[in-house]
């Protein structure tokens, strides 16, 4: 999937460091732009070296592996996808997925507490886990001495999470999500603008409504019987693929893998939320009074996820729009107008939805009508004209460097190869993306351009407390509070 | 329905897992014992790549390190000596000023031109001064290094600083400091960096809205052109390109670059005296978590306990599993993480703990924070499987540096940037292997004053500042996010 995330500007300004944390990893707009290549014109200038090389092979149980050597350093990465994330759950239970992904470290079966950290971290390697809308991925990052030990951890908590699950672990990673909640979102400036804008985007029974890490009032409902069933359901062998890369013999590696994974029991059939296409008829304008001084405007349309062939266009569209300082609205409104001191702008590409969203940050003297009025006119401008050949020369130049930049980690080839196994059934699906990317006309941009980003989209105004006025037609915005509980969003009276 | 059936590759999955079949019987064979951990294979040995060091001859010193899986080259100009040593107190802000200005036009190009260059080359030139080092560097493919060198260098020599260019930045920067004063763990390193090291010292020193506002032109292109100098620079060429082709490019596109620039001595004054241990608490009312930023002025890297508190300071707090983040958010659940850290560099960085705590269990986690300190510094005794583990961490993972160009170009500049023995990575395994219990220790409490801790947290006040009056761990005094005391009313 060619996942990309929100990119809003944020202060560049030291904040405190953190260790290594198990917070969501996903696949970012760069990586997109990376995900490219087995390029044709690349393999000109360097073969087959350009490439990931891997080789598959699928137990009999349904557990999918990838290996792919590389022998840069002494290390290996595995990287074990699970297809469920926060779209599986339902609402009045948001962050689950989130959270079982927390417990899936607190030991197992035949490996304590605190096991998985010793091998890994412990021997100087690493390891995490994230979650995503659709995904949820486990990996370590091991000296190539412990390859059979990453395997051996990695299998035992998808064959025997359950035989040890212990209760007061349990509670401690519940609080701690909810920190991590407060942490990403409740304690941060703008934290909450994302969600409120995916909030008012989709219909409410829509699995991609709510966010990833979950509502406070949802994550402290859940209990121990709910881990039991969500294991059973979706942590089986074949609802999940397991990517190795790094320096290994995948010879040895593969009997390795049968041996801790081959007895594992196969899974039942999941059924799949049904993610009805996303129309807007009509905009909807909201304001969210924060604690900041600063206001900032959020526009987003509906657009299409990674299982549509639009998402390579799109991302032609974000680059063409923000980014280097050409880029058409950075331009404008930071260069020529000067009226915003940031802009962003991105398309979240899930595995069957998607978010074309721009974020704009005035300076102070201008409005967020103003900078909407200018955003406007440029998207407006690029509807009727298309953007220029020069445009399209500069998103495609960076795609190949991107792609080779990739290469060089191990858990980045891994994350791709995983990918497009599990979205699209093809470990090699980005040489597809490559050549998709590649062949990005004007007149698609031009298209995709007028396709979505119409006259049904969202603008939220997020503004100092107190200064609804501030907010871009605020008397046609409706206001947006937090539920008592912080269990959601009350838009209006609703 | 099984998604994985759905998928084109289902028949070759198919015919592989046949295969599979007829060789799992003898596999199962044998009990599986999954009890036990496998056993692990001999340690891979360190490879430290290799590198060229020349002098140029306007005195810039020159680094080649080869690498030629990928067709990637990373060039990194690196200053020694930074916003610390040379900007004007009254002045903050204009070191970074400088190093955006390069990317504003030159005599030749407008910033556009600049810009649309560079991504026609799919490569960005990155330009900053941090305290006590700057940098201008780019990664690009093999084929357009020498495009990309020609563009850096001429931002390098012949960037024009327009006033409009340095208004609008400003501008920028102001906005960015407004929004800082929104961020909890902005305003705690600010308070912090303030409280620990008072006005005086340039480690204390934050960029204001009065510093940044009070610099001029001349200010910035004075600061930029005895600056960015190759008397103080360290060039690091590396991936695919050999040393003779990296010299030739870096001669010919910079052959303009005149000589001249002194390094710095690093010689700071002296920091403020230690003062009793005390709560600087700012006010952030009804803030989700509290921001804890815990520490005093530490060693600089040139210490010779260096080792033994990398060691120490990994087991206190540098790893997951590490006793404070152990303790604060596996075990008690108060937080998404906790950390500890030595800043180090050339002067006396800073020794600072923290992280995001739920508001109501602020007082808990403190005490945690002061029970673990003293921990270490023998309370609680470190176990033969800490100083195992946190040498092996330390060691082992030393060859993950080495895995990108631009991983590999931070650690070797390192060396002459830090001013580092060359045969520092060499060497390294060595000297943590050395380090012994009653070395942590000492380390420990060398390092560590909890008596003279600044207990700087960000939070809200209402309902925190009682909890943690009662703690006793420490008076309380509360400042604004510029860290100036507030009146009690």
């Amino acid at each position: 999937m060619l996942c990309s995330v929100f990119v809003y500007p944020l202060p560049a300004f030291s904040t405190l460091h953190q260790p290594t944390m198990r917070l969501p990893r996903t696949l970012h707009l760069a990586t997109l732009v990376a995900l490219a290549a087995a390029a044709p014109a690349f393999a000109q200038s360097r073969g087959s070296g350009v490439n990931i090389p891997f080789e598959r092979m699928t137990l009999p149980n349904g557990l999918e592996v990838i290996l792919s050597p590389d022998h840069t350093v002494p290390q290996v990465a595995v990287n074990v996808w699970y297809h469920v994330g926060s779209k599986n759950e339902v609402p009045g239970r948001t962050g689950f997925a989130h959270m079982f992904e927390h417990v899936m470290f607190t030991g197992s079966g035949h490996v304590p507490y605190g096991m998985h950290d010793r091998l890994t971290e412990g021997v100087g390697g690493t390891n995490n886990g994230s979650t995503s809308n659709d995904r949820t991925n486990y990996y370590e990052i091991v000296p190539a001495n412990y390859l059979e030990s990453a395997l051996w951890l990695e299998s035992d908590r998808m064959g025997f999470l359950l035989d040890k699950l212990d209760e007061a672990k349990f509670k401690a990673q519940r609080d701690i999500v909810q920190n991590e909640r407060r942490q990403g979102t409740d304690n941060q400036p703008y934290g909450r603008a994302n969600e409120i804008v995916t909030t008012a985007l989709y219909p409410e029974a829509n699995p991609y409504s709510w966010p990833i890490v979950g509502y406070l009032s949802d994550l402290q409902k859940a209990g121990v019987d709910d881990v039991k069933e969500f294991f059973r359901t979706y942590y089986a062998p074949s609802n999940a693929t397991i990517a190795i890369v790094g320096d290994f013999q995948p010879k040895q590696a593969k009997a390795w893998v049968t041996k801790y994974f081959g007895d594992l029991k196969r899974g039942a059939a999941i059924s799949r939320p049904k993610v009805p296409a996303v129309t807007l008829t009509a905009e909807k304008r909201l304001v969210f009074e924060d604690r900041v001084q600063i206001p900032r405007l959020y526009i987003a349309w509906p657009s299409v996820g990674d299982d549509k062939d639009d998402v390579y266009a799109l991302q032609f569209l974000v680059q063409i729009l923000s980014g280097p300082r050409t880029a058409r609205l950075t331009k404008a409104l930071v260069y020529d107008l000067q009226s915003a001191a940031n802009v962003g702008a991105s398309n979240r590409g899930y595995e069957n939805s998607g978010v074309f969203g721009i974020s704009i940050t005035p300076r102070p003297g201008h409005s967020l009508a103003e900078v909407e009025a200018t955003s406007d006119s440029i998207i407006t401008r690029l509807k009727q004209e298309g953007p220029t050949a020069e445009e399209l020369a500069k998103t495609s130049a960076g795609l190949e460097f991107g792609f080779v930049s990739l290469l060089q980690s191990n858990l980045g080839k891994a994350d791709v190869l995983n990918d497009g196994l599990v979205f699209h059934g093809d470990a090699a699906r980005f040489k597809r993306d490559y050549a998709k990317l590649k062949a990005v006309s004007a007149a698609d941009v031009k298209r995709v351009a007028n396709k979505y980003l119409g006259a049904g989209r969202v603008v939220l105004s997020v503004v100092p407390l107190g200064k609804a006025d501030q907010a871009s037609m605020a008397s046609r915005s409706t206001k947006v509070t937090v539920a008592p509980d912080g269990g959601h969003y009350i838009m209006g009276d609703k | 329905m099984i998604a994985r059936s759905l998928h084109p590759g289902a028949r070759l999955a198919l015919a592989l897992s046949i295969a599979l079949l007829s060789i799992a019987p003898q596999l199962s064979a044998q009990t599986l014992e999954r009890d036990k951990a496998p056993k692990v294979g001999k340690a891979p040995s360190l490879k430290v790549p290799a590198w060229t060091k020349t002098k140029l001859a306007n005195g810039a010193e020159l680094i080649v390190v080869e690498k030629h899986d990928l067709p990637l080259v990373a060039l990194n100009i690196d200053f020694i000596g930074g916003a610390s040593n040379y900007e004007p107190a009254d002045k903050l802000g204009v070191a970074a000023l400088a190093a955006q200005m390069l990317s504003e036009g030159t005599k030749t190009k407008t910033a556009d031109r600049l810009s649309d260059a560079q991504q026609m080359l799919g490569t960005s030139i990155f330009a900053n001064v941090a305290g006590e080092s700057g940098t201008i560097r780019f990664t690009s493919l093999k084929d357009k290094f020498e495009p990309a060198m020609t563009l850096l260098a001429d931002m390098l020599l012949n960037s024009t600083f327009p006033d409009s260019a340095i208004e609008r930045n400003r501008a920028r920067t102001l906005v960015g400091l407004t929004q800082a004063k929104d961020q909890p763990n902005s305003i705690a390193a600010n308070v912090f960096s303030k409280v620990v090291y008072g006005d005086e010292h340039p480690y204390g020193r934050v960029v204001s809205e009065k510093t940044v506002t009070a610099i001029t032109r001349g200010d910035v292109t004075s600061f930029a052109n005895a600056y960015f100098r190759p008397g103080r620079a360290v060039i690091t060429v590396t991936g695919d390109i050999d040393a003779k082709t990296a010299r030739n490019v870096v001669e010919k596109t910079l052959a303009a670059w005149p000589a001249g620039g002194e390094r710095p001595t690093f010689a700071y004054g002296p920091v403020p005296a230690p003062k009793a241990r005390t709560i600087y608490l700012i006010d952030k009312p009804k803030a989700a978590q509290s921001v804890f930023a815990l520490g005093e002025p530490g060693p600089p890297r040139s210490t010779p306990d260096y080792y033994a508190i990398q060691v120490m300071n990994h087991l206190l707090g540098g790893m997951f599993q590490s006793r404070l983040n152990h303790d604060i958010r596996e075990v008690k659940g108060y937080s998404y993480g906790v950390n500890s850290g030595f800043a180090y560099g050339r002067g006396p960085g800073a020794f600072r703990a923290g992280g995001g705590i739920v508001s109501a269990k602020s007082d808990s986690a403190l005490i945690g924070f002061m029970t673990h300190f003293k921990g270490v510094q023998g309370e609680m005794p470190f176990t033969d499987d800490e100083l195992t583990v946190g040498k092996e961490s330390l060691i082992q993972s030393l060859p993950g540096r080495f895995a990108t160009v631009n991983g590999i170009a931070a650690a070797i500049s390192s060396i002459y940037t830090q001013d580092l023995p060359e045969t520092y990575f060499k060497d390294y395994a060595a000297k943590i292997d050395a380090v012994t219990r009653d070395d942590l220790v000492r380390a420990a409490k060398k390092y560590i004053d909890v008596d003279h801790m600044n207990l700087v947290i960000v939070g809200d006040r209402a309902s925190i500042e009682g909890a943690l009056k009662a703690t006793g761990i420490a008076p309380i005094q509360i400042l604004d996010v510029e860290g100036r005391p507030v009146l009690v009313p």
